[in-house]
């Protein structure tokens, strides 16, 4: 079996894996981020929302063997993250999750669009979010969360 | 894991990719950014033998201005097109086009080169190249070739790529300072392949109105082109008058279009070429 190398949260993991395993499989079998969950695996959910090189990526439909040497972060890599602090808090305060299957690609899209767009309209935050799916919620208090995470984040 | 077991090569140049699929006859596959084959493979709806990465190829990364406009590699993500990392000869529009392409997490991995080698009839890319004049460039085990945008879609999923070519890049005249344009696309929801979209540039020499997601290749609307090209306002006539010229074009193209399908892009049109003029229209609306 091939060998693939990269950077996990920090840590360098390196394996032998078939071609065919997706970053999300790598991630929770080999590199023990449990947040990476799979919901569609075809790219629609966003439940298994991470980082590849400090950009969002979808782990189901990236191949581990494609990504020699990348630096990944998943939202156990960002637990002392300001922004992803905040957000934590936000979700806690304004209901942001009921069963929390979407809630780890829920938090780490937050992040990049806090990051990305600072405070911003509740349209085009439902826009932004339109990749993760949510069958709890209803997206109102995912919405009042990420607000009130980035009017928060700007008074600091 | 749910593909089907394959070999991974990463090719380091373009001809290195040209000889591995054609020694594989058929059963290797390029990979881009995977943004539609690892879903078409975890859905085993692809089950190639050999995946071909192309991304590190320096070429197919490059985007640049030419004399009369811009190259992009094949391989250009729409993140880097949506930012304004690459040069824009469309005044706007394509970084418009690959903000609204699928969401963030994809377009930070899907390439323009990728969109356009599927040829998924609802790909933006592939109704915004016809509508920009494009011109489509790849090598295979013949030498290199290419065609206009609106030459290069036979059907859906179906291009003039053989087998064994790898898409390269493509080439965009810019834009005159003058050229207005406008562009809609139906979804049920933000993010997913429109039902129907279209992309109007108007110009004093010649505008171009294109329906794109049409269950086929993009559809050129000469007689919409004409009208257009001569229009100067937009008044209260000038929505029927297009739908008036869109339908005589139809007329004359031979792939089926239901009457639902025909009302979607015909709003699309009306709306694009509105946006021409400086109307913008309800941005989240769906069908
Ligand atoms: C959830 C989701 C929603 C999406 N929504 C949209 C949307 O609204 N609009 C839209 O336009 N797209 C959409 N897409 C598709 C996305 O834009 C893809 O990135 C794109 O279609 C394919 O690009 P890629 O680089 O990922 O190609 P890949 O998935 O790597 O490849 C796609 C196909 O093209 C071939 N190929 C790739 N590169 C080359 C090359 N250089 N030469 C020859 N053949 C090549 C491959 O062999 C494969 O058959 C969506 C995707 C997802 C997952």
């Amino acid at each position: 079996m091939p060998n693939v190398t990269l950077r996990v949260n920090g840590d360098v993991v390196s394996r032998d894996i078939e071609a065919r395993m997706s970053l999300a499989d790598f991630l929770r079998e080999h590199a023990n981020c449990r947040s990476v969950h799979l919901g569609c695996e075809h790219g629609v959910c966003g439940a298994c929302t991470i980082l590849i090189d400090g950009r969002l990526a979808r782990s189901c439909i990236a191949l581990a063997i494609a990504l020699e040497g990348a630096d990944v972060t998943t939202l156990e890599g960002l637990h002392a993250d300001a922004t992803i602090a905040q957000l934590r808090e936000s979700f806690h305060e304004c209901h942001g999750l009921q069963c929390g299957y979407c809630t780890p690609g829920m938090l780490v899209t937050a992040r990049d669009i806090i990051q990305r767009e600072g405070e911003t309209t509740e349209k085009r935050l439902r826009e932004a979010l339109a990749g993760n799916i949510c069958r709890c919620t209803g997206y109102a208090g995912i919405v009042a969360s990420i607000r009130h995470a980035a009017e928060a984040l700007k008074q600091d | 894991m749910k593909p089907n077991p394959f070999n991974y090569v990463r090719a380091r140049s373009i001809s290195e990719a040209i000889d591995l699929l054609a020694s594989h006859a058929g059963e290797a596959k390029i990979m881009a950014g995977g943004q539609s084959l690892v879903p078409m493979l975890n859905l085993r709806i692809a089950a190639p033998d050999s995946i071909i990465d192309v991304t590190a190829i320096p070429e197919l990364q490059q985007s640049g201005e030419t004399s009369d406009g811009a190259y992009f590699g094949a391989c250009v993500t729409h993140e880097r097109i949506q930012r304004g990392e690459t040069p824009d000869p469309s005044n706007g529009l394509m970084p418009r086009i690959a903000a609204r392409i699928a969401y963030q997490a994809v377009r930070n991995r899907g390439t323009i080169g990728g969109s356009l080698a599927l040829a998924d009839p609802a790909a933006d890319w592939l109704t915004t190249t016809v509508a920009l004049d494009a011109t489509i460039e790849w090598t295979g085990p013949e030498g290199p070739g290419s065609c206009r945008a609106e030459d290069f879609v036979l059907a859906a999923y179906t291009t003039r790529l053989g087998p064994a070519d790898v898409l390269t890049g493509l080439r965009i005249p810019n834009l005159t300072q003058q050229a207005r344009w406008g562009t809609y696309k139906l979804t049920r929801k933000t993010g997913e392949y429109a039902h129907a979209m279209a992309t109007v540039v108007r110009s004093s020499g010649r505008s171009r109105a294109v329906l794109g997601a049409t269950g086929g290749a993009p559809i050129r609307l000469p007689q919409t082109e004409d009208h257009l090209t001569g229009l100067k306002l937009w008044d209260d006539g000038a929505a029927s008058r297009l739908a008036a010229t869109m339908a005589s074009d139809l007329q004359g193209v031979t792939l089926q279009i239901s009457d639902v399908h025909a009302w979607q892009l015909r709003t699309c049109l009306i709306r694009a070429a509105q946006m021409s003029f400086g109307i913008e229209a309800p941005d989240m609306e769906t069908i």
